[in-house]
């Protein structure tokens, strides 16, 4: 590579999870990147060298090219020298532990996204619209019957899309707090508060062990869904992976479990992070609220800027199969790409005044849920039930405002608040 | 089979409906907007997909 490199002071903090606690570190690492290093390269002591793209149009080039930006050959997100070779040994020469949608190439990724794409439809999730609206009411009544405050990341934002995915899947509701506690040990391995307890955080083989427990224990859980499911199957998702068939044969094991790992983890932390995010906003702009009663048509408007705002999952790392060019810049085979999404929706070519929040923007181009053929499986049933939360609550909602210093994860692959304390009054 | 201008159309990727009859104002295609004169280039607002990777929603 003979490009430009980013100087290490700015970039080098962007490798560090503990950094994307402190947002406004994070935006203004990436603005800088976008001014001056749009297009750059990494050479951070102990990582192979990365190129760091920044702008959303780059972005989108690459993610519409699944088969020259690949994702089943290095790890997904940014991982040293060290954690690569250990999790190479670990597996026996694989490069991650987990064979999820996300990890694969084509033509695998679509044969195995084909096996629940059906139930993820529009057409599919428009019946589930009265049980997805009586599930947010419930969430919401909990939270007004807990007294005028609240920490709503953790009493609200974390438990209302892990039901509403979890019951999709089939998962009884007595096993929704382990599934939310193996999802925060999973994304949130660095975050002291939500790590695997008693794990080190910043020792990459403490990682790769969180990874593997969080594996085992998925698949012990789900051995037994699909040994039932197999044998008496039901309108659930996990029936579909159970008896899913991919080219005719049955999903290799570790494929399958990762699978349900997928559905039950990033199926609803993502849209945890981004309504808590959401209230985070209201609580801290009252004027927010009252546009947002006055004219309930902002409401939508109001989701797709959230995830704008939220970008859930920062990054992704995708390692070139061949020779391209890109903003005039010649980027070789081998070379690994880190995909910054969190730039991307902050991109001052795209959006107008990218650091105000504006429900109003439209289009509102963001890429939250990706871009290309990895785009998110459950982007609709994610806008689905986040209107669905807003539509019920912001009608009854009076007033806002946080009470008490609200905090991020500290992750550097997805993360969203881990707490918003805030004080409310209902009408 | 609903007539033109109220048909609707799946990404084959992503699964996102273009919807005749609401068109997408936001990015100027007006409602009542058949599929076949959306542009050629035109692409899939969620994902990219091209024009070509569309079907035909029956009902």
């Amino acid at each position: 590579m003979t490009a430009t490199r980013i100087p290490t002071e700015l970039i080098g903090p962007a490798f560090n999870p503990a950094t994307f606690g402190q947002r406004g570190a994070v935006h203004e690492i990436f603005r800088r990147l976008r001014r001056e290093y749009p297009l750059a390269i990494a050479e951070v002591p102990g990582f192979d060298p990365h190129w760091i793209v920044t702008k959303h149009a780059d972005l989108r080039e690459i993610t519409r090219q699944d088969r020259i930006f690949h994702s089943s050959e290095r790890s997904k997100t940014l991982a040293s020298q060290l954690a690569e070779q250990l999790m190479r040994e670990y597996t026996g020469g694989a490069p991650h532990i987990f064979k999820t949608l996300v990890h694969m190439d084509e033509p695998e990724h679509t044969a195995y996204r084909q096996v629940t794409q059906a139930q993820f439809m529009p057409q599919a999730l428009e019946p589930l619209d009265a049980r997805i609206r009586a599930t947010a009411r419930r969430h919401i009544d909990r939270m007004v019957a807990l007294g005028g405050t609240c920490d709503f990341a953790t009493e609200v934002a974390f438990l209302y899309p892990l039901e509403i995915i979890l019951d999709l899947i089939g998962i009884p509701r007595a096993d929704h707090a382990k599934m939310l506690r193996l999802t925060q040990w999973l994304f949130t391995y660095a975050d002291p508060d939500l790590c695997r307890p008693g794990a080190s955080i910043t020792d990459p083989a403490e990682i790769i062990k969180t990874w593997n427990v969080v594996y085992q224990e998925f698949k012990d859980y789900y051995d037994e869904v699909i040994r039932d499911r197999r044998a008496r199957p039901r309108e659930d998702v996990a029936s579909l992976i159970a008896n899913g068939k991919v080219n005719g044969c049955p999903m290799d094991e570790r494929a399958m479990i990762s699978y349900y790992v997928i559905a039950s983890t990033a199926g609803h932390d993502t849209t945890s992070a981004t309504t808590a995010t959401a209230m985070w906003v209201l609580a801290e702009d009252p004027r927010l609220l009252a546009r947002l009663k006055a004219d309930p048509g902002l409401i939508a408007g109001f989701v797709e800027e959230s995830i704008r705002w939220a970008t859930p999952v920062q990054q992704f790392v995708r390692s070139a199969a061949e020779d391209y060019t890109l903003r005039g810049q010649r980027i070789a085979k081998g070379d690994l790409l880190y995909l910054s999404y969190v730039s991307a929706n902050r991109d001052e070519e795209v959006f107008e005044d990218p650091y105000e929040f504006r429900p109003e923007r439209s289009p509102n181009r963001h890429i939250g849920f990706g871009y290309g053929g990895h785009v998110c499986l459950g982007q609709h049933l994610a806008r689905r039930e986040m209107r669905a939360f807003w539509e019920d609550l912001l009608p009854r909602l009076q007033s806002v405002e946080m009470a008490g210093e609200g905090r991020m994860a500290e992750s550097e692959f997805v993360c969203g608040p881990k707490s918003v304390p805030i004080r409310f009054q209902m009408n | 089979m609903p007539e033109p201008g109220r048909r609707r159309w799946q990404c084959r990727t992503c699964s996102a409906i273009y919807d005749e009859a609401a068109g997408l104002p936001e990015y100027g295609i007006a409602p009542g907007t058949r599929f076949e004169d959306l542009p050629e280039d035109w692409v899939c607002p969620l994902c990219g997909t091209p024009k070509s990777d569309f079907e035909l929603l029956a009902s």
